[in-house]
């Protein structure tokens, strides 16, 4: 009797049919051939005709094939059926990506949860870069804008970033003419511009340029020209070019502006150029040609002339040589005027850039370490699922492997698998990025960033993001797709497959994902919370004034008509009486600055002290109600009169760091102190000596981080008060203390102003507490703010890591859930036994973070307010703390449902 | 499709949805009924009976499960679904309209 089931079986293979159907058709008609056989051997047919008969009836019109084909489902084509050798490479791959996007249909939890995972991941990383790359990276659009440098003059007693960066007419003059190893030196300096406009005036920022300044940013102008070298010639029709962005928002994109002319501080200038829309060098709305005079010139608000002085090396030469060459230069300039130089100081070389992105960089730099580690949670978090899931398809690997699919093979399934996951997770990312960055831009500290820099998504960016996604499935699928495929094949096949977790090495990988998470997140919120103590830290800091309920703004005077004392003086009091009129404002100052900032900083002598290169301080210029406007406390003495400010008299009054530092603790009433700054202002004074009437307490004078200045960290420095009528030179500052919102007086102040001078600009009103906020705390605030998101999205992702790992355990454990229940355990014991499970790897996670914590805590110290330490005890609590709750929580759901199995129906399971 | 084709395609549908009204029957044993109670006249061979099973299944209107019973190999039974059976009466009624008109005429060319 032949095999009938061989027969059937080689009728059926053109049909390719799904291997179950295809078994049980055969033993289907298997079956029948064989009874109908038997019936033809007992109707006393031979052995042979029996046969033929069947197989004739088999074959009977070729009908078993043909009918067969429309009726019964057709297997669809096998991908991970290998070792037919058909496909080529490609195709199989083809049949991976196609059997995989069907293997997420059918799972789209899994998918999903994956998916969004890896997208928060690379989201804020490709956020964080594009911050990075546009803002530190390449912010400049400038020729060669990673080889542009500037000078700080570093005096030995400064602060790490601190030190002069501005530099005199001669000095620059000196430095273009003698230095060895600078290839170009090129200057800019601050020159307010105000021009009528409607009933008042307004002001633009313009900013000066010396000879060669747009040959040596190398970008041309987007209409008309840039400055040529013929409009520095003596003689030359004034011009200017406009920035872009100045000329859409001032000028509504008016082509028609081009060569008009326009008064300027009363001179009528040319609008030659307006310059493509990144060229935004000095954050200048209008850049004007100036050759700098080898004489002591004034610039603005008649104080010494600064340029911001830029230089690119010459071929061959290092920063360091020419830093060296460049101290030696400055040197021979200081024995001629030592007044202009601290005693000891060096030049230093620093690209632009960091001239502003200085303190932020380090912000962006741990940001960007902090979202890898997030990346890297997401990973482990989508490692553990992959490898939830792989466990559950053991059966089908091993099934696979039977089949003759290699190790290799289903090594790339997976990754084929964990590549599309991680595709789809950069394509949501960047959305996310996109959100994010829109975000970022908004709650920036704007002054931290260079003007020219346009904070998007770029190639560069683009770059990035795809390298995230292709190297993201190495780490988070070659791991379990190893784990999966190195068990014994067979035992699967075995077993019934339920009641079992994993092998034990399955579920050593797990644990120890679940354990790095915990541990890197809780890093994250450490460092999250010390930036935290930090910013509270530094906002409880004195700044020794009441910021709240004032109105401030800087008023700019047309140059030509306030150039004296007395110009200055006849201004300021009907202006003060008009403001101090105005309703609701209960007092109104003139001031040269307002805190932390202050203009001038003058060499000092002291009577009775036989002088020092080194001593210093601070100069402000007020009237006599300025301590009342900002209710800054008396310590000794008494304030000004208002005969003498009006009189002009030498007056001073000190802060106590003043006394500390040069009278150490001496009576200083009646002193005399000299300010030497004083004789190089516009409007100076022969013989500066002001007598010494009070002392204040001190207030908050260090300028805000970055700019060559300290902020709050640094010391506060000795600071003199004078009456502002004694020079007519400095910028001046009106502040207003209002029982109201202080914002609602601008108006009203001015109208005020204006009925006194209608060319007088209002400049930067704001409130001084928003312009202090601004200035000392949006740096740390946005640093802190950053942290305190990603810390969140790491919480986040360890609750739904945590979560998922007990999860799945616990429904794998069901099976012994239910025989305990059903030997009598108690809900409770079932709820504590996955807690206690759960919690074990949480406490884990705990010590190796806080080890982890210890150890970075150092790199972070930099980044703290002094006074706050890297392992602060409450911190650490109460972060660890947190930690726990969320660890509980993430136990508790799965615990509960545990404890809700219903012993009976979990048995009936098997 | 000819009337033909359609014609012996209804017949062979209506055969075998007659026989597993009464009792679920495996396919050897429907194409041995069909044998006996036609004499010989009807045979379904293998290659043909199969393929109707599996369209009329397919279809809903019967049923197939595999059945163990003691001492036997195990043999997959058909039986009749409530589909079928309206399939069922409605076939039979076409059928015997159908074989009325026919005799009618026969009759009449005897008459």
């Amino acid at each position: 009797m032949p095999d009938w089931r061989a027969e059937i079986a080689t009728r059926l293979s053109s049909l390719r049919l799904d291997s179950t159907r295809e078994i049980e058709i055969v033993e289907e008609l298997a079956q029948h051939l064989e009874d109908r056989y038997d019936e033809l051997i007992s109707g006393g047919a031979t052995d042979n005709d029996a046969c033929r008969d069947v197989l004739m009836e088999l074959d009977d019109g070729k009908l078993l094939a043909r009918g067969l084909r429309g009726t019964v489902r057709k297997m669809p084509p096998e991908p991970a059926v290998p070792g037919k050798g058909e496909h080529n490479a490609l195709a199989s791959l083809w049949q991976d990506l196609r059997y995989t996007l069907r293997q997420f249909q059918r799972n789209p939890g899994f998918a999903l949860v994956a998916i969004l995972t890896l997208a928060l991941g690379i989201g804020a990383s490709t956020a964080i870069f594009s911050v990075i790359d546009n803002v530190l990276l390449e912010p400049f659009p400038y020729k060669d804008a990673a080889h542009i440098l500037f000078l700080r003059l570093h005096g030995s007693t400064q602060g790490p970033d601190e030190g002069r960066q501005g530099y005199s007419a001669d000095e620059l003059l000196e430095l273009a003419r003698q230095n060895q190893s600078l290839e170009s030196v090129v200057g800019t300096t601050d020159d307010p511009v105000l021009y009528k406009h409607g009933a008042g005036v307004e002001w633009l920022y313009g900013a000066d340029m010396t000879p060669g300044s747009f040959e040596f940013f190398g970008m041309p102008a987007l209409y008309g020209r840039v400055l040529q070298p013929a409009d520095y010639t003596p003689g030359a029709p004034p011009v200017f070019v406009l920035r872009y962005k100045t000329w859409k928002g001032r000028f509504n994109g008016d082509p028609n502006v081009l060569n008009k002319v326009f008064v300027l501080n009363g001179t009528a200038r040319t609008l030659v150029g307006i310059m493509p829309p990144r060229f935004g060098w000095y954050d200048a709305d209008l850049w004007i040609p100036k050759t700098p005079r080898p004489e002591i010139s004034t610039g603005f608000a008649g104080l010494p002339e600064r340029w911001f002085t830029l230089a690119r090396l010459k071929p061959g030469v290092s920063m360091a040589q020419s830093s060296e060459d460049l101290t030696g230069d400055f040197k021979r300039m200081a024995k001629l005027r030592p007044q202009d130089y601290p005693a000891q100081f060096q030049v230093f070389l620093v690209q632009i850039g960091h001239s502003v992105t200085g303190h932020l960089e380090s912000t962006l730099y741990t940001v960007l370490a902090a979202v890898g580690l997030l990346l890297l949670i997401g990973c482990v978090n989508v490692a553990n699922l992959m490898l939830s899931r792989a466990t559950s398809r053991e059966k089908e690997f091993a099934l696979r492997a039977v089949l003759g699919a290699g190790r290799a093979r289903l090594v790339r399934l997976l990754l084929v698998e964990s590549l599309v996951l991680a595709m789809a997770g950069a394509a949501l990312g960047v959305l996310i990025a996109w959100g994010g960055l829109k975000l970022m831009v908004a709650t920036m500290p704007s002054d931290s960033i260079p003007a020219e820099s346009v904070i998007g998504l770029n190639a560069q960016v683009m770059v990035f993001t795809l390298l995230l996604a292709v190297l993201t499935p190495l780490i988070f699928g070659l791991a379990p797709a190893l784990q999966a495929t190195r068990r014994d094949l067979n035992d699967p096949l075995r077993d019934t497959g339920r009641g079992v977790i994993g092998g034990f090495r399955t579920a050593r990988l797990r644990n120890a994902a679940v354990v790095t998470e915990v541990a890197v997140s809780l890093t994250l919120l450490i460092g999250a919370g010390l930036l935290m103590r930090s910013f509270l830290a530094l906002r409880d800091v004195n700044l020794g004034l009441q910021p709240d309920h004032v109105f401030k703004t800087m008023l700019l005077l047309p140059p030509d008509r306030y150039k004296t004392a007395e110009q200055v003086s006849a201004f300021f009091p009907p202006v003060l009486e008009r403001v101090k009129a105005i309703p609701g404002v209960m007092d109104a100052a003139e001031s040269s600055s307002v805190p932390p900032d202050n203009s001038r900083d003058s060499k000092v002598e002291v009577s009775g002290k036989s002088p020092d290169n080194q001593w210093h301080a601070q100069v402000q210029s007020v009237s006599e109600t300025y301590f009342r406007v900002l209710r800054i406390p008396f310590e000794m003495g008494r304030g000004f009169t208002e005969a003498e400010v009006n009189d002009a008299r030498k007056v001073a009054l000190v802060n106590r760091k003043f006394v500390s530092t040069y009278l150490s603790g001496e009576d200083p009433i009646g002193r005399r102190v000299k300010l030497v700054g004083l004789e190089t202002v516009a409007d100076s004074l022969r013989e500066p000596w002001f007598e010494i009437v009070g002392v204040l307490g001190d207030v908050a004078n260090q300028g805000a981080p970055g700019y060559g200045r300290g902020g709050l960290q640094a010391p506060i420095e000795p600071q003199v008060w004078v009456p502002y009528t004694v020079t007519g030179s400095g910028e001046h500052v009106l502040v207003v203390r209002s029982a109201q919102t202080p914002l609602a007086l601008i108006d009203e102040v001015q109208q005020a102003v204006w009925t006194i001078d209608p060319g007088v600009a209002l400049m930067y009103p704001d409130t001084l507490d928003h312009a202090i906020s601004k200035r000392l705390y949006a740096t740390p605030r946005f640093a802190l703010l950053l942290m305190i998101i990603f810390g969140s999205i790491g919480l986040i992702l360890v609750t739904v890591g945590v979560y998922s790992v007990l999860a799945y355990t616990t429904a794998q454990k069901t099976h012994e859930i239910g025989i305990r229940m059903a030997l009598g355990a108690e809900r409770a014991n079932v709820l504590r036994l996955v807690i206690v499970d759960g919690l074990r790897l949480v406490l884990a996670g705990v010590a190796v973070g806080l080890a982890l914590s210890l150890l970075l805590g150092r790199a972070l110290q930099a980044e703290l307010w002094r006074g706050v330490k890297p392992y602060d005890p409450a911190t650490l609590a109460s972060t660890v703390l947190l930690l726990l709750a969320t660890g509980v929580l993430a136990c508790w759901i799965p615990a509960r449902r545990a404890a809700r199995v219903d012993p009976m129906v979990a048995l009936r399971y098997e | 499709m000819t009337p033909e084709v359609e014609w012996k395609k209804v017949s062979a549908e209506l055969l075998i949805l007659s026989l597993v009204e009464a009792r679920p029957r495996h396919g050897y044993e429907i194409s041995k009924l069909i044998e006996q109670r036609s004499g010989g006249a009807v045979r379904f061979y293998v290659a043909s009976l199969y393929p109707l099973l599996y369209r009329l299944e397919k279809r809903g209107w019967i049923q197939g499960r595999w059945v163990e019973k003691s001492g036997q190999r195990r043999r997959r039974y058909y039986r009749l679904t409530s589909e079928g059976q309206k399939i069922l009466a409605s076939q039979r009624r076409g059928w015997q309209t159908f074989v009325e008109a026919v005799n009618r005429i026969t009759e009449a060319e005897h008459a």
